[in-house]
């Protein structure tokens, strides 16, 4: 027999579930558990806001699929968490978010710090628990670990008031670590597999979207399976992209508001559609109501029954966890013959469409040029992450994501300063890898002391700043819908990003002209530590094309109305 | 009506949000702690899609409060 604190108990049993790295930031009530970490085997990565603690995890989950944790005190700690917990929520991460809390004797006195985090989390996590003494920490962390990864995944907060973590507890000695349980997962029903499957026999003009639930559900290669056997065009949601084969002749590319024409068209044309893991986001249906208004069968499968018909209507609902929807589906289609879909995918591929794009004017560096460059650059198996805005729509278009834990991005919640701390937590679980961050003027200036947490961990990794001196989707929504108004998105007073990078001891480079890009591409990824590579890019490129918020495919825009 | 048990009394507070948010309202709300858990009774008046997806939403909050959590 021996004792331990409430602190020692969190450790071990993080460990005990497979956790050997957490992202935080130290603070007083959660001082018992930074004692603790001191000399534990979990690695710490002291990131340099709490913001960055969460979305770190989340870069981390992200890349992987096993659950990120992050780390705050109370008060200000535990709410600068908030927002990388919303965002996790809405993008379905598994995390694990632990806070300080005051003592207990003293909680609901506006005691130094003091916040009710459980309240003010409760409505954006899937639960949240006030451990209240020493023996609850273990099996409400078991419990956290359960929750964040089971069914649809999402966050969890455990709230640890200080008292607690200090509290010694009789521990069994050699106690079992027992692995966190999976919980039941439903399954999709005979009946509506079988009509899933006569929907695609009676098709003619069939698509697949894939999104998100394929990932979390490791359903990547058999969806790849499935879709060659079906043989109908694929188009991907922003978080589905890495989800299909980019080589697969039959990948249109991502659809929505800033998607492919070919891949909204063939959504437009389409006679049966197969939505697998998504959740008809109104970035990628517009206006509900002329989606897909040819499709006299709507298949969709997901894990998350509350999804069915939110948006849009099914006629075929499976819900189940996604991989072994598709499996069963796979099986039936197995026996089953299914018409050729030859002609309609040669006429919905257009092969040769091209992106429709600003050029550059005045001799400066075109963003898109440059990311045509930088992803033909990129090995195969790198990670990129994007922060939010022109740059991550530009990077969605044109990622080849071999895997869908190769791509990164805040989708949901959309969030501002992302990119950098994902990167950082896609490199610390894969430190072998290229991991690169695509970030923009506007979110890396929300991140930018991160420059020494990559400093702190010698993390390589690469940012690309694309930095048109604007807030540039704002700039480009003000242009096009506001009347050119252009109403506090200008930002001709960035810094020298460049001068920044170094005064963190981090190498940097500045490209503004074409001619720079591939030999500075060449060098940040030859360069064996972090390096920015600065961007000052033509300010006034546009993302095209675009489908205006709401409207459809019939409104999409690939230039400046005259 | 709807009514729901759950282990967290906060459940209460949260359907409550989740109502307002959906652009519900409730008549009727009622809540008896029974020792193991919560009983909860709801009554909620709104538009019918909004109706039916904040009872998709309750039936998945129930499923994950299912999980005890100490």
């Amino acid at each position: 027999m021996h004792t331990r604190t409430g602190a020692a108990i969190v450790l071990d049993t993080l460990e005990s579930l497979g956790v050997d790295t957490v992202f935080g930031y130290p603070g007083g009530a959660i001082m018992p558990l930074y004692d603790a970490l001191y000399d534990h085997r979990i690695v710490h990565v002291l990131v340099r806001h709490e913001a960055a603690a969460v979305f770190a995890a989340s870069g981390f989950a992200r890349s992987t699929g096993r659950p990120g944790v992050c780390i705050a005190t109370s008060g200000p700690g535990a709410t600068n968490l908030i927002t990388g917990i919303v965002d996790a929520m809405l993008d379905n991460v598994p995390l694990v978010a632990l806070t300080g809390q005051v003592r207990s004797t003293v909680m609901g006195t506006d005691a130094f710090q003091e916040v009710d985090v459980a309240a003010i989390t409760h409505q954006v996590t899937k639960r949240n628990v006030v451990v209240r003494s020493v023996d609850q920490i273990e099996p409400a962390l078991r419990a956290a670990f359960r929750l964040a990864t089971s069914s649809r995944p999402g966050p969890v907060l455990v709230d640890l008031p200080t008292d607690v973590l200090r509290a010694f507890e009789e521990a069994r000695a050699g106690a079992a670590a027992e692995p966190a349980a999976t919980r039941e997962r439903p399954r999709a029903d005979a009946q509506s597999l079988d009509a899933a499957v006569a929907a695609l026999q009676r098709a003619q003009r069939p698509v697949l979207i894939v999104g998100g639930g394929t990932r979390w559900s490791g359903a990547t290669e058999i969806f790849r399976s499935l879709a060659a056997r079906i043989g109908a065009p694929i188009a991907s949601t922003l978080h589905g992209l890495g989800c299909a084969d980019p080589g697969d002749p039959a990948y249109i590319g991502m659809l929505g508001m800033h998607g492919w024409k070919r891949a909204n068209l063939a959504v437009q044309n389409a006679d049966v559609l197969v939505a697998l893991g998504m959740r008809f986001d109104d970035r990628v249906t517009g206006d509900p109501a002329k989606f897909a208004p040819n499709a006299h069968t709507i298949v969709h499968a997901d894990i998350d029954a509350a999804e069915f018909d939110k948006v849009v209507h099914a006629h075929v609902k499976l819900h189940g966890d996604l991989r072994e929807t598709l499996v069963a589906l796979d099986h039936r289609l197995a026996r089953v013959t299914l018409p050729s879909f030859e002609e309609w995918r040669a006429q919905a591929c257009a092969p040769h469409e091209q992106l429709p794009r600003d050029d550059a004017r005045d001799g400066h560096l075109s963003a898109t040029d440059f990311l045509d460059a930088l992803f033909a650059a990129l090995p195969e198996d790198a990670i990129v992450s994007t922060d939010v805005g022109q740059h991550q729509m530009w990077a969605a278009q044109r990622v080849r994501a071999s895997h869908p834990q190769h791509f990164l991005t805040s989708g949901g919640l959309g969030s501002m300063g992302f990119g950098l701390p994902a990167a950082i937590g896609a490199q610390m679980a894969h430190p072998g890898r290229t991991v690169v961050a695509i970030v923009g003027d506007g979110g890396f200036q929300m991140s930018m002391a991160e420059l020494a947490t990559l400093r702190r961990h010698e993390l390589p990794v690469k940012i690309v700043l694309l930095d048109n001196r604007n807030l540039g989707m704002v700039r480009q929504w003000q242009e096009l819908f506001y009347n050119a108004r252009y109403s506090a998105t200008a930002l001709p007073d960035n810094p020298e990003f460049t001068t920044i990078a170094r005064a963190y001891g981090i190498e940097a480079r500045l490209v503004d002209h074409a001619e720079a890009s591939a030999p500075s591409i060449k060098r940040m990824l030859q360069s064996p530590g972090p390096m920015l590579l600065h961007c000052a890019c033509y300010p006034h490129e546009n993302v095209w094309p675009i489908i205006p918020s709401g409207k459809s495919v019939d409104d999409l825009m690939e230039t400046i109305p005259a | 009506m709807r009514t729901v048990t759950a282990n967290d009394g906060r459940m209460l507070a949260r359907i409550i949000h989740l109502a307002h948010r959906f652009g519900c309202t409730y008549t009727k709300v009622a809540a008896q702690h029974t020792g193991a858990d919560y009983r909860m009774e709801f009554a909620f008046a709104g538009p019918g899609d909004a109706l039916r997806r904040l009872d998709a939403q309750i039936t998945k909050l129930l499923d994950d409060d299912r999980e005890t959590m100490g």
